[in-house]
């Protein structure tokens, strides 16, 4: 069995019917992981739940179940309204130990995502991971790889360009505002119409602390209805007011920022209504039109303090983007690679074989020295009775400890085993020791003193 | 004392190549641009060493010559940028200010080689041309930073008239941060440069009124600098400038600033 798996389902392996009917809400991910609590079918679990997928990581208990997919499907089945849908061949995946970890390093760094770079994937693990520890699922291991992840997610972003730009059109209007505006709280957005695209992009820009607020809209109500509504998110507008077209002028000569996006044929900013208004203007103002057929007249993008953008020029940027993504992803893949190994050193450390040889090596160290210390005042057949009676102390201190540790490797769980040694390895410090020993002539007297515990052990 | 000036010397220029390029890895590939950069500070401390060891050598403070002046220009640019980026936490211009501080540098450790250390130079006179010094150091700096941050702006802004979304886009600073910081650099230049040539007549009699071809050269180009700075200022006050017009003045007064710098180097 492995010490770590990962079940699921993702937008590479499944279509979204599928995906959607195994994605699980909130309160169906705290029943699932009470559920696995209760049965102590898993050591430890946790389950991310996306739209874009559903992923089970588990470190198997010591009567785990045989078939660690199908009891995944039916655990979704329980929590789920309805049933799962019938899964298509390939669509669940199943990953080992070092995959696991590789895999949870990727999601985290937002390799695995659809928009590769997205930021949003590291906050749902992070909820993920909350979920696991308020239902008492997240133990040692868990606790320890999630970090990790967390860690791999915000090297990568930072050592990384795979995060930057904008992957969409309303985001590509931020980045856009935000190369000329330094600071969007002061500034007054101006959302002429009030279409599905525009209302995303006047989110997006609300959601980056925009200061004010104005809608116009052919009709008022409705105007109205969208400037309360975005007045209502979290990060909303200092104010926010509603005007007609017909009063597009006076609000384009305030406002700062521009978002064009009616349903009209014909131009609704025209040159000759706007340019006597502009003219006059001493501080920028960034139109950007996403209408088709566009609704600014392009002359304006020729006067002094005016920056005029359509969706051609958003749709390039997001291309521009994501191709500058698609670049950094060998930077990215080569900080999971480092992870992954560094990982592995962890838990590798974390064996019992190792662990016992270094707690012989300590209490062997320990033992010398304190020989060293007061041998001189012991000659001659003192001195090996002092040897001896050294030797037998430390071996009868190591006994039980060491057959711990042995029956943990043997039976034990994969967690309370790790947690055990880590203890040990803190509690003796042999990490320290581990770092410090030369390997070779080390072993070898590890080798020695384990054929004198083994000695202890029959004395015993 | 001597040996371990030349080599410091000799190491300055190397030491600010070194941070031009951790900063330009940060504007190429985007990464650690708000991460603190102690790199730059150990670089300052150093630059400051060398230049107090100097100004105890020589015997006068290292500001009489080109060759000084322009070392001290580069550790005000560097100390000033630091601060810049303190406050800012934003290091994305710094390959740009940084590369004027290793010109200068570069170039004082360069005129550096058979200078005396402890010659003083032309402008060891007496008080009123060491209070003419100041200013100046202070006008040299103010408009390097001008000239930078107004070819910055203008490039940004050229970059997003034409809708280009290339190497420049997005690695800047916004044209709203970029245009005041040309202005203020601008600003602070003139009045430093008024400042300094203010004290000239008053520094031309510490030399017994000699009119050497350097100091003539000098006054004219100063002037010619003076003026189309003036004339920048005014513009932004008066006449409303456009921040873009602002920042191709800054340019042109950090240009010919720098002649006037060359004319003091060549003349000397």
């Amino acid at each position: 069995m492995p010490e770590l798996l990962v079940i699921g389902t993702s937008h590479h392996t499944a279509p979204v019917e599928v995906r959607e009917g195994l994605a699980l809400a909130p309160d169906a991910v705290r029943r699932l992981l009470a559920q696995v609590r209760a049965d102590h079918a898993w050591d430890e679990a946790l389950l991310l739940s996306t739209c874009n997928r559903t992923e089970f990581y588990a470190v198997p208990g010591p009567a785990g179940p045989a078939d660690p997919a199908a009891d995944l499907v039916a655990r979704l089945g329980r929590v789920r309204p309805a049933p799962p849908p019938a899964l298509p061949d390939g669509a669940l995946y199943r990953l080992d130990d070092r995959e696991a970890v590789r895999h949870l390093f990727r999601v985290a760094a937002s390799l695995d995502s659809q928009i590769v770079g997205e930021s949003e994937i590291l906050g749902q693990v992070k909820t993920a991971y909350h979920q696991a520890v308020e239902a008492r699922t997240a133990g040692f291991l868990l606790n320890r790889l999630l970090h990790r992840a967390f860690r791999v997610g915000k090297r990568v972003r930072t050592e990384t360009a795979l995060g930057q730009g904008s992957a969409g059109v309303p985001q590509a209007a931020v980045e856009l505002a935000a190369q000329v505006f330094a600071d969007l709280a002061q500034k007054t957005v101006l959302l002429v119409g009030a279409g599905r695209t525009a209302e995303a992009v006047a989110r997006a820009l609300v959601a980056r602390g925009a200061g004010r607020l104005i809608v116009a809209n052919r009709t008022l109500y409705r105007a109205q209805q969208l400037a309360l509504d975005l007045a209502g998110e979290s990060a909303g507008p200092s104010t926010h007011e509603a005007v007609g077209l017909d009063d597009l002028p006076p609000a384009v000569a305030r406002a700062d920022l521009v978002i064009a996006s009616t349903g009209a044929t014909e131009p609704v900013l025209t040159y000759d209504a706007l340019a006597p208004v502009l003219a006059r203007r001493t501080r920028p103002l960034m139109i950007i039109d996403i209408a088709v057929p566009r609704d600014v007249d392009a002359r304006l993008g020729r006067l002094e303090h005016v920056y005029l953008y359509d969706i051609d020029d958003l749709d390039r940027l997001v291309e521009r983007n994501m191709a500058e993504r698609r670049r950094e992803i060998p930077r990215a893949e080569a900080i999971v690679d480092d992870e992954v190994a560094e990982f592995e050193r962890w838990l590798a450390s974390r064996q019992v074989a190792p662990t016992i040889r270094l707690l012989r090596r300590r209490l062997r160290g320990i033992r010398l020295a304190q020989i060293d210390r007061y041998g001189k005042q012991f000659a001659g057949a003192d001195r090996d009775q002092l040897e001896a009676f050294t030797r037998s102390m430390a071996k009868r201190i190591l006994h039980h400890p060491i057959a711990l540790l042995k029956h943990l490797a043997a039976d034990g769980a994969t967690s309370e085993r790790l947690a055990t040694v880590d203890l040990v390895r803190r509690l003796f410090d042999l990490d320290a020791l581990e770092a410090e020993a030369p390997a070779g002539e080390a072993e070898a007297a590890d080798e020695a003193e384990a054929a004198d515990e083994t000695d202890a052990a029959d004395d015993a | 004392m001597p040996g371990l000036i030349a080599v410091a010397g000799a190491m300055l220029p190397l030491l600010y190549l070194a941070l031009l390029v951790d900063y330009a890895a940060t504007f190429f590939l985007r990464t650690r641009t708000h991460a603190r950069s102690p790199h730059l500070l150990a670089v300052v401390v150093l630059h400051l060493g060398y230049l107090a060891l100097w100004g105890m050598h020589a015997g006068h403070p290292p500001v009489t010559s080109t060759p000084e002046v322009l070392s001290v220009l580069a550790l005000a640019t560097a100390a000033v940028y630091g601060w810049v980026e303190l406050a800012t936490r934003d290091r994305r211009t710094g390959v740009f200010v940084l590369l004027l501080a290793f010109l200068f540098q570069y170039a004082g450790s360069f005129a550096m080689v058979g200078h005396a250390q402890d010659a003083a130079g032309p402008a060891a006179g007496g008080l009123w041309t060491r209070v003419h010094v100041l200013p100046a150091l202070v006008a040299y700096t103010a408009l390097g930073f001008a000239g930078v941050f107004g070819t910055l702006y203008l490039a940004a802004r050229r970059n997003l008239r034409g809708h280009r979304f290339g190497m420049l886009f997005d690695r800047l600073p916004p044209l709203e941060a970029l245009g005041p910081m040309a202005w203020h650099a601008l600003l602070t230049g003139f009045v430093a440069m008024t400042i300094a040539i203010a004290v000239t007549p008053l520094m031309f009699g510490d030399g017994g009124g000699t009119m050497s071809a350097r100091i003539v050269g000098k006054i004219v180009t100063g002037s010619v600098a003076w003026a189309v700075c003036a004339a920048g200022v005014f513009g932004h006050w008066l006449g409303r400038w456009t921040p873009a017009r602002t920042s191709a003045v800054a340019v042109i007064g950090f240009l010919l600033v720098m002649a006037l710098l060359a004319v003091s180097g060549v003349l000397s």
